[in-house]
Order: structure tokens, then sequence, then C-alpha cells
């Protein structure tokens, strides 16, 4: 056994709890869990059934951990997990799994698959089995401090950038802010009009809010390799922050993953409970609707639908605040079919629009999305996640599906009065 | 007459039919052109600079920008390759140009917008910081359109 | 060994054995499963109305929406031949009077004709979904020899005990001595196979609620 494979084996070993144990124990072969996964129903191959991504951690759950298990690894009748089957398993375990939550949704003996393909991440991401694309990210963002190699001047442009061309100003390292906003890389890089959209709505609603130079990046991909110890680099850089600046909330932005990381896994990660609140700009947007400080006029007259980011709703609770948020701005929403908590994946979160070498199968997944889409004939599909806007437009673009996407953050902004331009 | 902020700019392009908007965008987005080079995007700035253009010529050109935009989209967990991205925001500009005149909308005002961020993206990629002069380049392209 | 020796077996030290097993085996394994614990949960939580680990536990016997017409078989193959087992095992009155033997408590039970229509429409279930597993893609995939061995070690009771009833294939003596048996199987290999769902169900329905509603998710 290699060292790096040892390595693996023991953090796998670590990871399993009761919970994985009973999982386990408890799946019966029923198959439904690949029924609600799209990498399996839109490519039919059974390799991509959720509780099948595991196998290898079954078994170390059953050599370690079963009195059986243990007797039959002692009389040689069980099978080791080996280096070549954690190198077979990334594929299923990276490519083809976005954490999108699904299967978890749906397991009828109560199986959280979706937990343990995170705590399976771990093993493979130790023993050196994570995707190339996701390990770039992983180190990017540790030595430089963002995943996509953006540094703070590159931060700093945007700022300016939003400004001069916009007129509002943005804040940096304000001590005693209310909101500390963060943003993700996608943002920084692809949709500087975010930064402009949080600005013109805290402006009007009157809050204190800054940008945090040590701690403007959201994005954790030590989760989405399966690192903890490296996602715990990443959270504590924004909790240092934040505690320096005293702030009571921290904002996470359109971005799925960074709000996962931040608001579930983050406490756990550094092992004690945070002393400021962490919310998704929607829950905010969605608060600021709720006490009237979210004054808006006109009304969007195309049809529009709504794209229900996984780890925004059925990972992250937030499923009213986007509805209600749309219905202020928009004359036409309608909702496509499994809208809110059932939502199907865009097909490129968890690190998967990373992976270069996943890209096919990423666009055949995408034909679930194309579906849901066809039913509901959208003009405009808006979202709350940069990553999921970004596979989304790459998606229709191969599909020739004329249908324009924008953020839900920008939306609302748009229809903020000017104020004496 | 003189710009001399975005004010009087922005209120300036408003002012343009869409026709006219499009021929000065073409113009800004001419002057970052250069850092991205994408022949889709030249037919787009071609098409847009032409005063009487149709709406199914436009419709051919916009498609073909649209997918140079999307090509050019930095994946989420990727390296940023600055100079990249500065093609990325140039083609958002070219399409903010081709883009139909109905809703209403300063589309002018868009793609000077995004062909700034294309000149910020280049400045950073060349690592001499966020300061450019792009604002001012442009302010006196509307003028010279303007005046003639 | 003669019909009458064997069924005197499987009554007595047969079940003995099985029953023993099968209790040391329920308890052992639990405590296998369950004592390896789990972190708390640090991160502060949300408080939705009807999200929690118990409404899961009853909650997720409800196919998700979209779920039920992608696999129909699943959903209404298991429940019929669950139910039908539940009603063959609890409601048969020859069982009741063998757990009152055993354990004291007892309750009304339904008239045998009832009975002997639930144990026909619990077998054609479970034919069914054996039949969808050989069929379906995903289920041919996964499926090892343990699910082919559960399915046969929960179909022969039925099959055996209805047969006895019938009076058909065997005498009734080593009819009702195979039924024993199969049963006895069935205990004994019930802990340490996939059957175990019967007991770890509500402990992975209750965590995944559990951790969903602490996301203010109703799952």
């Amino acid at each position: 056994m290699t060292a790096s494979l040892e390595k693996g084996i023991r953090v796998l070993k670590e990871v399993i709890d009761a919970p994985i144990a009973s999982y386990f124990n408890s799946c019966v072969h029923c198959g439904l869990c690949a029924e609600a996964c799209l990498f399996y129903t839109e490519t039919g191959d059974p390799k991509y059934t959720p509780i099948h991504k595991l196998e290898p951690l079954r078994r170390v759950y059953e050599q370690e951990y079963t009195l059986l298990g243990r007797l039959k690894k002692m009389v040689g009748l069980s099978k080791p997990v080996t280096d070549d089957e954690l190198d077979q398993w990334q594929e299923l375990v990276y490519n083809s799994c976005t954490l999108c939550g699904r299967c978890s949704a749906v397991c009828p003996v109560g199986n959280d698959i979706v937990y343990m393909v995170r705590k399976f991440r771990e093993g493979m991401s130790a023993s050196g089995h994570a995707p190339a694309g996701i390990k770039g990210a992983v180190t990017r963002t540790v030595t430089i401090g963002s995943p996509m190699g953006v540094k703070l001047p590159a931060v700093q442009a945007q700022m300016k950038h939003v400004e001069e061309d916009y007129g509002i100003p943005i804040p940096l390292d304000a001590e005693g802010a209310e909101y500390m906003v963060m943003l993700s890389s996608m943002e920084i890089i692809n949709f500087p009009e975010y930064l402009a959209a949080i600005a013109k709505i805290m402006h009007q609603a009157g809050k204190r809010w800054t940008l945090c130079s040590t701690a403007f990046e959201a994005t954790n991909a030590g989760i989405q390799i399966g690192n903890s110890d490296l996602a715990k680099v990443i959270v504590s850089r924004i909790v240092e922050g934040a505690e320096k600046l005293k702030v009571k909330t921290v904002i996470s932005p359109e971005c799925g993953h960074a709000y996962t990381a931040l608001r579930w896994e983050g406490a756990n990660l550094i092992g004690r409970p945070f002393t400021f609140d962490v919310k998704h700009i929607i829950e905010v947007l969605g608060e600021f609707q709720a006490q009237g400080l979210l004054k808006t006029e006109g009304f969007e007259t195309d049809r529009l639908t709504f794209h229900d980011p996984c780890q925004l709703a059925r990972r992250g609770g937030v499923i009213q605040q986007q509805r209600n948020l749309m219905n202020q701005v928009a004359k036409n929403f309608v909702e496509m079919p499994d809208a809110g908590y059932m939502n199907w994946c865009c097909g490129g979160g968890g690190g998967a629009s990373a992976i270069e070498e996943g890209e096919e199968l990423r666009l055949e997944a995408f034909k679930k999305k194309k579906s849901q889409l066809d039913v509901v004939k959208p003009d405009r599909l808006v979202t709350a996640c940069a990553n999921c806007r970004i596979v989304l437009e790459e998606g229709l673009e191969h599909y020739q599906m004329e249908i324009p996407v924008v953020g839900l953050t920008e939306l609302i902004a748009e229809h903020i009065p000017e104020k004496g331009a | 007459m003189t710009i001399s902020n975005d004010k009087e700019f922005k209120s300036a392009l408003a002012g343009l039919s869409p026709s006219q908007q499009r021929q000065v965008a073409a113009r800004f987005v001419q002057a970052v052109f250069p850092l991205s080079n994408d022949v889709r995007i030249k037919a787009a700035l071609e098409a847009a600079g032409r005063a009487g253009i149709s709406d199914a010529e436009l419709a051919i050109v916009a498609q073909a920008a649209n997918t140079a935009r999307v090509e050019s989209f930095t994946q989420c967990g990727r390296e940023a390759d600055w100079s990249a991205q500065v093609g990325h925001f140039v083609a958002k500009a070219a399409v903010a140009c081709v883009k139909p005149a109905e809703g209403g909308g300063n589309l002018a005002w868009d793609a000077a917008m995004q062909a700034r961020m294309a000149r910020t993206c280049q400045t950073v990629a060349d690592g001499v910081g966020t300061e450019n002069r792009e604002a001012e380049t442009q302010y006196r392209i509307l003028e010279a359109f303007l005046n003639s | 060994m003669n019909e009458l020796q064997f069924l005197t077996w499987v009554r007595g030290p047969g079940l003995d054995i099985a029953v023993g097993i099968f209790l040391l085996g329920v308890v052992w394994r639990l405590f296998e499963i369950y004592s390896l614990g789990r972190k708390k949960d640090l991160s502060a939580p949300r408080h939705a109305a009807g999200a929690s680990g118990l409404h899961t536990v009853f909650r997720r016997s409800i196919p998700p929406p979209g779920m039920l017409k992608r696999s129909p078989v699943s959903y209404i193959g298991g429940y019929i031949f669950h139910i039908g087992l539940a009603i063959v095992v609890f409601l048969f009155a020859p069982h009741i009077l063998l757990i009152k033997n055993l354990t004291g408590l007892s309750w009304p039970g339904l008239p045998s004709q009832f009975i002997d229509l639930a144990a026909v429409v619990t077998m054609a279930a479970m034919v069914m979904v054996l039949v969808d597993r050989i069929n379906k893609p995903v289920k041919r995939f996964l499926s090892t020899f343990e699910d082919w061995f559960t399915w046969a070690a929960t179909f022969l009771p039925v099959l055996t005990g209805w047969l006895a009833v019938q009076h058909l294939l065997l005498p009734y003596t080593t009819m009702l001595a195979l039924h024993i048996l199969s049963v006895e199987i069935l205990l004994v290999v019930l802990p340490f196979t996939k059957l175990f769902h019967a007991f770890t169900v509500f402990g992975s329905r209750w965590f995944n609620g559990k951790v969903n509603g602490h996301k203010g998710v109703p799952v």
C-alpha cells in the first residue's frame, strides 16, 4: 500500500460516523437515488448511481467497523480498496457529482448520500485522487487568496470601476459596519455588475457595509475538493476579517458553495460557533424587502423563470425569498417544473465546472435543465449563483437556446430608482 | 459640445437614436478591439457601424458575438487569465452593440462600461494596476461623433 | 429424522437459537452502528416548521415530488409487500398466539380469508419487485448475491406459510416445519444483511431530517 493510499484510507476511517454507518446499513439497493440524479437520468449509465459512487467508502466501513467485516478481512475474504479503484472512482465522485443533494432528498430509507460523498472526497483528496482542476483551485486559494488567482488589486479595480461608472462609493475595511460583503472570484472576474448592484441596494437601504481587504473571497475550494484542513484555512480568514471589523453579519455572495461552506460547515471547521451571522445576499434582500427597505419601480414584463441554485435552496434553506423578490420586479414570473427545493442542478457545482475532462458529461446532463426550460419557455432565466449563470449560459449556447441569463441581485438593483442622475 | 464627466456622457448617449447609439458604441469597442482580435467581434462591430443595418443581419452577428462571449467565461475554480478575460469583456461590449433596439436601455452606455472593464483587465494583466484613461478616450470619441 | 421430529426441533431448539441470534444480533448491530457517534453541529440553526428528524421518519415514506412516475414499481410494489408482510405477520391468529406465548402480549387478528388474500398479494408484489430488480439497469447493476438471497429469505416464509395453510405441495407437518425453518433463517440473517434496514431506517431518516431541519428544509 502506498503512503498516499494509506493516508487516504486513514482519513476515510476518521470521517465515518454513526450517520454514515446507519446509511450504509439501510441501503436496500432500490436505485431511487439514481432516478433523482441528473447524471444518471440524462445518460442512462447506472455507474452514476449516487450510492454506487460510495462503494470504496462502504468497503472501508465494512472492513473497519463491523464485526463480520473484520472477521472476513482476517480470513482474507474481503476486497481491499486500492489506488486503482480510487483512480477509477475519481470520475464518479467529482465529475459526475455536484453535491446537489437530490439523492439525499429522495432516498426512501433516509440516506444522506451527499453527506457521504462530501466525506468520501476527504479520503480521495488525501490519497491524491482529486481532479487537477480543483487541486489547482485549492492551491491558488491558499497561496493567493482566491481559487482563480484574484488578488486585492483586481478587487480594487472592480471597486474603482463601480465607483466611477456607477457613482457609488465602495467602503473597504470599514470597522463597525453592519455588513461585511464577500465576493466570489467569479463575480470579481466575470460579473462586475454584482458589486454595483450591492452598492446601490445598500445605499438605498441606508445600511453601513464594507468589503474586507484580507477576506473578500467567499469561494471555498477546500470544501469542493474535500480537504477540511484547507477549507478551515479559508474560513478562518473570513472569521478573522469579520471579527477584526466587528461586523454583525457576513454576506455570502451569489455563489452556491460559498454559502454552504461558510454558513453550514464554517463553524464546524474552526471548532467554535461564529460570533456573527452569516446570510446569503438573497436572504438579506429578502429581509430588506420584508422591512420595506427595498423600494423599486417598474416591472420586467417578459416571461421570466428562476433557477434555484442547489446550495441556496435545497441545501441552504433559502427557498421563498427569491420568489418574493422576483414578484416585486416581474409581472410575468413563471415557475419551472420541480422548482424550489427539488430543482434540478445546473450540472456545474461542487467543483465540477473546474474539471475540463468532465465537460462532455456536464453538457449531456444539461439536457435535464433544457427539458425544464422547454416546458416553461421563458424569455429570460434568472438565478442567484455566479457559477450556475456561467454553466447555464454554456449549456444554453451548446443547445442553441436563446435565453439570456441574469442575476437576481442585479435584476433588483436595475429597478432601484436613480438618484438625480 | 464637450463632455467632461459620466453624467453628461450618459445623458448624451441616451439622447441618441438606437442606430446612432450602435454606431458610437461600435467606436467605443473598436478602441479596445486590438486587445481581442476575435473575428466574430470584428464582424459584429462592422455591422453595428453601418447606419442602415437590418434587424436580420444584426441577429446573425449578435449570435456569433454571444458565442464569443460565452466561450470566454472563466470557469469557477480555473485560474484567472486576465488577458483572456479582456477578450471576454470586449465580446460583452460587442454583444451590447448589436442588441436589438426594443426594450429601451442605453446600449451605448452598456457597451462603454464593458469596454472600460476590458481596458481595466488589460492593465491588471500588464501588472500596472488599475488606472486607465478609457473613460476620457470615450468622451473624446463621443464628442467627435456628435460633431461630425 | 421424521417430519414430526423435524417440526418439534424447529419449534423448540430451532426457535430458541434463531430468536436468540436475532435478539443478540439486533442489539449488537445497533450498538456497532450508533456507538460511532457524531460531531455536534456548531453552525447556527434555522427553525422551520415541519422540518426535523422526527418529521422525516414519517414523511420519507411518501414519494418526493416527481419520483413516483420515475419508478412506480419501487414505490407501489414496495408499499404493497411491506404492508402485506405486516398484515400477515402480525394479524394472523396463529402468529398472534405465538407472540402471546413468547411475550404475553396479544391483540385481535383478522379473518383468515383476508390473511390468505394478503399473503397472495404480498407474494405477487414481491415477484413484481424481483422482476423489476432484474429488468431495471440500475437495480440490476447494484444487486449482489445478498439482494437475491434476502429476497428469497423474505419470500420463502410467506410462500411456505401460505402453502401450509392451503395444505398444498407437501404434507402439512412438513410444510409447517419448513415454514418455521424459513422464518428462523430470516431471523438469523436479518441483523447481518440489508434486511437490518428494518431497524436502521428510523435512525437514517432521523439523521437526514435533522441535518436538513437544521437548515430549515423539510425533507
